[in-house]
């Protein structure tokens, strides 16, 4: 049976020569659930990250969706936004998702990031590291400004050349993302880009 | 015997609890578990299917279909780990979570108990509260088919008193939280000296030992063989009847041979066939107070839903909001859909900017439906998510759209069972706006008819 992820209404899908092909993936949340969620398409362009984009924005249903997906730990909701994330991370670049700490992500049993990447069929590589377990929605803004590196290159990672897309779930204030960039700009990176599902 | 902590005894009894939830320390379940009071059930378990595919089974809410089943790669376990969506919003209960179960003595609950209600059973009343009695000693499961406002609730308080003063744990199950909230005050003030919990998704567990437990039914998915007889009110609810790991659920929580009574003014016919197998049914086709039951009016309201969508209130349904507010009269209007309704809205608050809409997620539900009970709002539009277990003195009630599939039969009654509860107003309006007649609608004035003739059912 086909059932709705969010709401678990039952689906109807008729069977079509598209979808049988694979042009068409069967969406896994009903018209009704993607209704509730507000597309953002925000681009913004720096010096440190030399891009943004972010798919999604913060709203009602996106804060339900993030609390069921991280607090309540339901993996299967990786799936949820897998073809939007697949198309803006059609293009060049070595896919960087931002790291969990190790206790953190024990107790979630799962790197929330990694999955939404695996569930999009992107490829992608750890090159860093989170050094403590701090959580940025807890801090405030001049904690935030004031932190020391949150991430470190992974052992036996030195040197690193070309371009670097960074993924995220969120993008709040941007310290999280702006200290990736730094450590990757500083390894080499010619240019890092950053791509995440929701803009808060 | 191994000495035991009884206040874990008193929480865990009956109960399955996630094992990382619990508010114990972990050192003191580990000691409970050593001396034997505790047992660890896993949490979702595999077995071989047909086709060399595992099946998998969730030992809390006991569902097992493959599609609400999920399975990733685990860090804490650092293995293929599956999890239950059913239970999901409980808790995460997966292949490596565990969940524990008091295997101890079990408590002795007080046997010394006051029932404080002093009101009078009508003699309908009495007799079913006499046969339910008799069933529950003879451990059958009994139907207690009564119309709406009939005052079901006063009915069980009687074979309630008797299994409490047994030292019996009792459980009332209802499928919607609304429908708890209003019986929680009044088993409280009935029975003074008893204690009582109520359990609903977003209410406070307390970790007090509790003999009458008040509980959606999705709450039961948590307890397993804990009571000696429950009480399923509403037991024809969505989404009890379309739901089978909730019926499942009821099973579970009832000790071994425990009856399981079920109460409400619309059985299903494959209720009343069951019950009929094994069990004994009580009917009262009459009010408390003994006014007949408020028959449906229909009034034609052609292409509402174009009209409601152009911007403008039908006139028809214009001029009865118009009047119930001119007289003061709280009421209650409802819509087959959420995204008409909160169309509809903004066109009624012109004519009140008091009125508000409610549906099953609205956040601020219950206090609108208070707001309601306190004249602080004239009037509301809902879902069916109100058509049973609330009451109002004299509302007046609206469907719009009668001819809608989710209003069949035993919705309609149970709507129109709104209207007339309480003795100073025993009648009111009951206007079905229709598009078209149904034989739903039909069918349920044809029923209201009947139970006012006081007939029987049909054979």
């Amino acid at each position: 049976m086909n059932e709705c992820l969010l709401c678990a209404q039952p689906m109807r899908s008729s069977p079509s020569w598209r979808a049988l092909l694979g042009i068409d993936e069967n969406s896994k949340i009903c018209l009704d659930c993607s209704k509730m969620f507000e597309r953002a398409d925000i681009v913004e362009e720096g010096a440190s990250l030399n891009r943004i984009t972010s798919v999604f924005t913060y709203n009602e249903a996106m804060r339900e969706f993030l609390h069921q997906y991280k607090f309540l730990q339901d993996v299967a909701l990786a799936d949820v936004f897998s073809k939007e994330l697949r198309s803006y991370l059609r293009k060049e670049g070595t896919i960087v998702p931002i790291p969990m700490h190790l206790e953190k992500k024990r107790e979630r049993t799962f790197a929330h990031v990694d999955e939404l990447l695996k569930s999009a069929g992107i490829s992608y590589s750890h090159l860093l590291e989170k050094t403590g377990t701090e959580v940025m929605g807890e801090k405030t803004k001049e904690q935030r400004l004031s932190m020391a590196p949150l991430f470190r290159l992974k052992e036996n990672i030195e040197k690193i050349d070309g371009i670097y897309i960074l993924v995220d779930d969120i993008y709040t204030t941007g310290t999280t993302l702006r200290h990736a960039a730094a450590l990757l700009k500083e390894a080499g990176a010619t240019r890092v880009e950053a791509v995440t599902l929701i803009r808060a | 015997m191994e000495p035991f902590d009884p206040s874990i005894q008193d929480f865990l009894a009956g109960r399955l609890w996630l094992r990382a939830h619990t508010p114990f320390s972990p050192k003191m379940i580990d000691a409970h578990i050593e001396a034997g009071h505790i047992k660890i059930v896993p949490g979702v378990v595999a077995s071989k299917g047909k086709v060399s595919r595992k099946r998998y089974f969730c030992n809390r809410c006991e569902n097992d279909q493959p599609y609400r089943f999920t399975t990733f790669e685990c860090v804490k376990c650092e293995g293929a780990c599956t999890y239950c969506r059913n239970c999901l919003k409980m808790g995460r209960v997966s292949s490596c979570s565990e969940l524990i179960t008091w295997t101890g003595p079990a408590p002795n609950y007080p046997t010394a108990h006051t029932m404080a209600w002093e009101g009078m059973l009508t003699p309908l009343q009495q007799r079913a509260s006499d046969e339910l009695t008799k069933s529950t000693e003879a451990g059958r499961p009994h139907l207690v088919h009564a119309v709406c406002g009939a005052g079901k609730t006063e009915i069980l308080f009687e074979p309630i008193h008797r299994l409490l003063l047994l030292g019996k744990r009792v459980c009332i199950a209802a499928p919607r939280v609304d429908v708890i909230l209003e019986l929680e005050p009044r088993l409280r003030a009935a029975f003074p000296d008893t204690m009582i919990e109520a359990l609903y998704g977003g209410a406070e567990t307390a970790y007090k030992p509790s003999q009458l437990v008040l509980a959606t039914t999705h709450q039961l998915y948590r307890f397993r063989q804990a009571f000696d007889t429950i009480f399923v009110d509403e037991a024809d609810a969505f989404p009890y009847t379309a739901d089978e790991t909730l019926r499942k659920a009821v099973q579970k929580a009832a000790k071994k041979n425990a009856p399981i009574h079920a109460v409400t003014a619309t059985p299903s016919d494959a209720l009343i066939a069951l019950t009929k197998r094994n069990g004994a049914i009580s009917t009262i086709n009459r009010r408390y107070h003994g006014y007949p039951l408020p028959v449906p009016r229909y009034a034609s309201l052609w292409r509402y839903e174009k009209q409601l969508q152009k911007g403008k209130l039908p006139q028809k349904l214009e001029a009865w909001t118009k009047e119930r507010l001119q007289q003061k009269q709280p009421f209650l209007i409802f819509f087959h859909h959420i995204a008409l309704m909160n169309t509809a809205l903004p066109y009624f608050q012109q004519l009140d900017n008091r009125i508000q809409a409610v549906h099953a997620a609205h956040p601020d539900r219950k206090q609108f439906v208070q707001a309601l009970r306190k004249e602080e709002v004239p009037g509301l539009l809902t879902t069916t998510i109100l058509e049973r277990g609330i009451t109002i003195p004299n509302v007046q009630v609206a469907v719009i759209g009668a001819e809608q599939r989710i209003f069949n039969k035993g919705a309609l009654i149970q709507i129109g069972g709104r209207v007339g509860r309480s003795s100073q107003f025993p009648t009111g309006d009951f206007v079905l706006f229709h598009h078209g007649i149904t034989y739903a609608m039909d069918e349920a004035k044809r029923e209201i008819h009947r139970l006012n003739k006081g007939g029987v059912r049909d054979e």
